[in-house]
């Protein structure tokens, strides 16, 4: 159980990552009252990041835990370093671009790759007013999928 | 590394007090954290199909790039 308000957690977390890291870089918080979003700034983040963000959704993960322990968790909480989460935002909007033509083009349910509960939601609220295609989640994390389907017909 | 270990378990348990770190070299030079928690946490540190144990292994792993080691987290009761 760690001391402090979640702000606090979640940038004594992510000090404390950088410096065991051995990294030069900052860490800020914002809080816009939905998500709480630790970023670090610095050169080579790549630590931080890991293959395919692995290490970045692992720290996401634990600072959500961390921050608000079980059931008591009222903002989302999102890690960031480098400007990743940007970048990986437009891989997946491309990605979930892709899958909407695919779908409407063979009437099929398309799988996009497993992701992480942040990610999926992100691809979940761009394709939400779509008329064309519906989104559901399917499997078990951390295996979980975003499924683009054409949309039911009513 | 452990120290690293040793403030992400406290942070996730309800009985801080009783996390405990035991750091040890194995033969072909791998560094092994031993973590364990007190008896009604290990849920907290182990998360449903073992996502948080897994996240703090990748984390923990980080820092040993730096140290160019390889680093083993066993969770042990």
């Amino acid at each position: 159980m760690a001391d402090g308000t979640p702000a606090e957690q979640l940038a004594e977390l992510l000090e404390l990552v950088v410096e065991a890291y051995g990294l030069e870089a900052e860490v800020s918080i914002e809080d816009d009252g939905e998500t709480l979003r630790g970023v670090v700034d610095g050169d080579d983040l790549g630590l931080v990041i890991g293959r395919h963000g692995q290490t970045i959704d692992a720290l996401e993960h634990l600072a959500t835990r961390i921050a608000f322990p079980e059931g008591k968790r009222d903002r989302y909480v999102e890690v960031d370093a480098g400007g990743y989460r940007e970048r990986r935002a437009d891989a997946l909007e491309e990605q979930a671009d892709e899958a909407v033509s695919e779908a409407i083009s063979s009437g099929q349910p398309v799988q996009l790759d497993p992701m992480s509960s942040s990610e999926r939601r992100l691809v979940h609220e761009y394709l939400r007013d779509s008329a064309e295609v519906e989104t559901y989640s399917e499997g078990e994390e951390p295996k979980r999928r975003l499924i683009v389907a054409p949309a039911s017909k009513e | 590394m452990k120290e690293l270990l040793e403030y992400l378990a406290r942070a996730l348990v309800d009985h801080p007090d009783e996390v405990v770190v035991e750091e040890f070299d194995d033969d072909d030079g791998t560094l092994v954290l031993e973590l364990s928690v007190g008896e009604g946490d290990y849920g907290k540190v182990i998360g449903r199909g073992g996502r948080t144990a897994n996240a703090l292994r990748t984390v923990v792993k980080g820092a040993a790039v730096k140290e160019n080691r390889r680093v083993l987290v066993d969770i042990v009761e």
